[in-house]
């Protein structure tokens, strides 16, 4: 890792160890970027539906990582209060490691989704077929 | 200097806002979703294609889908396309805001460090609080960016600059490297194996945003001196911050480059980096009205974007316009049927003097070569850039 970002990180374990909480002087960002949202489904509560689970997915992804930096601490027999749990910084293997759980999480939470999709590919792999089997009849001997 | 770096991970800078352990899971679980949606949820839209929606589209049109509109029709009722929109269009929403969190909590920190004792390299900042925002920017917000380049949520803000620094790492699922500058690197690749003997005096960078592209100019031309403009003053603040503290020198300045105020011929390379499908139809046009007014003779204007429609299949030109209407770039279709010559011939250029050319991505040719693995994220460059321009008669 490059230059001071570890003790950047240190400092800033500390200060979010004290104070959660937004300060009254915390200067908002806009939320919505201007311009109109595609609808993508005839009930727009269900665009509404879909965007909270996945942000809650993402937040079911985030307590695995602080899960995972607990246990890792555990296991070297160190001490877990907060501010190490905030302080620590995976490498890469670790970051390869949550990379993979991350894909094996999200085809889980998208299984309906990749069931259409092997649906799909069944279908379009079926018109393929049948077509090469059509070429395959009128050039072979048999036909 | 390379070696020395982490290529996985978007390089700590000064100004980078820091992410704390939940933040950095947040934005991480971001880049896995993109990565997981381009290649685990996205392929399946070409079967939705092939199986349903062409055989749909024929049965009712007597004939096959010719034009990417053609192909938007018929994949407008197909429910998986639709599912997967949705999708990508969260990705990409909760990709500002994983970024968001982080600067909003220390944003007074960054705004501090952009104005403190950073070491001095000669480069220059220039606002003009006067200069108007151009519609093609105040319309929507691009890319959903909330806000844009160009809105200030407080004094000196560099709020936008800082979010789209960290942003566009996620966005790219970091295959732009540790500086975010492979379209930089990619487009200097191109000039140095067409241009072998070309040495710049001054080089200009339009719509430089936070200058992710343009520092690359500073050692590929160690001569040379090297200008950013941008309309947003919180891209350029940021900009100006993060060239110094990376030991940069470059002259940032806020101004439009449909019509700046340096003299006529004052460069000899005008560059710009996925700048035009922002842009506007009349704008790209004045925009090379300007670049040729800039431009001293023999001097090259280089353009770097994402392929055109013409150069793809059907449905992979369809897919690459999906940003059009999902992703607040209502300009981004229309300009990838741009065409060099024509171009070059409207705005007093000679079209003969015209260039169209794909250049492979440089980051992936270096993290080849370093790690002998072709790294496959493939999602939106696809390992190449598309390059356009003029050189302006000798």
């Amino acid at each position: 890792m490059g230059l001071g970002r570890s003790e950047g990180r240190l400092t800033l374990a500390l200060l979010e160890f004290t104070e959660h909480k937004m300060t009254d002087t915390t200067i908002e960002l806009r939320k919505k970027a201007k311009g109109e949202r595609p609808q993508y489904f005839q009930d727009p509560a269900i665009d509404k539906v879909l965007a909270i689970t996945m942000a809650l997915a993402g937040e079911v992804a985030v307590m695995h990582d602080q899960i995972d930096t607990m246990q890792r601490l555990m296991e070297k027999g160190g001490p877990v209060t907060r501010a190490d749990v905030a302080a620590y910084i995976p490498d890469t293997e670790v970051r390869e490691e949550r990379d993979a759980w991350r894909q094996t999480f999200l085809a889980n939470v998208l299984r309906i989704v990749h069931q259409e999709r092997e649906e799909l590919a069944l279908e379009a792999g079926k018109l393929a077929e049948s077509y090469d089997a059509a070429v395959e009849l009128v050039t072979s001997e048999a036909a | 200097m390379i070696e020395d770096i982490d290529l996985k991970t978007q390089y700590p800078h000064a100004m980078l806002p820091e992410a704390s352990a939940d933040e950095f899971a947040r934005q991480e679980f971001v880049k896995s979703l993109k990565f997981h949606l381009a290649s685990q949820v996205s392929p399946g839209n070409k079967d939705a294609f092939e199986a349903r929606a062409k055989p749909r589209f024929e049965r009712s049109a007597k004939r096959p889908p010719e034009t990417i509109h053609d192909v938007r029709k018929a994949m407008a009722e197909e429910p998986y396309f639709n599912f997967w929109s949705a999708l990508q269009r969260n990705s990409q929403e909760m990709m500002w805001k994983s970024v968001q969190l982080s600067v909003e909590r220390q944003l007074p920190d960054l705004i501090d460090a952009s104005k403190s004792d950073l070491p001095e390299t000669g480069g220059t900042l220039r606002l003009d609080p006067e200069l108007e925002t151009p519609r093609y920017h105040s319309a929507v917000d691009i890319h959903c960016m909330p806000g844009g380049y160009h809105s200030e949520f407080t004094t000196d803000d560099v709020a936008n600059g800082a979010t789209y620094d960290r942003a566009v790492y996620l966005y790219a699922m970091g295959r732009m490297g540790p500086f975010n500058s492979d379209i930089g690197d990619t487009t200097i690749a191109w000039i140095k194996a067409n241009h072998p003997d070309f040495r710049p005096r001054r080089i200009l960078d339009m719509g430089c945003s936070v200058g992710h592209s343009t520092l690359p100019y500073c050692d590929a031309f160690p001569d040379a001196e090297v200008y950013g403009i941008d309309v947003g003053a919180p891209m350029l603040r940021y900009a100006h911050a993060r060239a110094r503290t990376l030991g940069k020198t470059v002259h940032f300045s806020q101004q439009n480059a449909e019509a700046t105020d340096f003299p006529d011929g004052h460069f000899d390379l005008i560059v710009s980096h996925i700048l035009v499908h922002e842009t506007s139809h009349v704008a790209i046009r004045r925009i090379m009205r300007e670049a040729n007014r800039l431009l001293a003779p023999g001097g090259l204007v280089v353009h770097a974007e994402t392929p055109p429609y013409r150069d793809l299949p059907l449905y992979d030109a369809f897919m690459l316009d999906w940003d059009t209407r999902n992703n607040n770039e209502p300009y981004w279709g229309a300009s990838h049927e741009l065409k060099a010559a024509d171009v070059a011939a409207e705005t007093g250029f000679d079209p003969a003097l015209a260039f169209e050319a794909y250049q492979p991505s440089a980051f992936e040719a270096e993290e080849a070569r370093r790690t002998r693995v072709f790294q496959g994220g493939d999602f939106g460059g696809g390992g190449a850039w598309w390059v356009w321009g003029v050189q302006k008669a000798a």
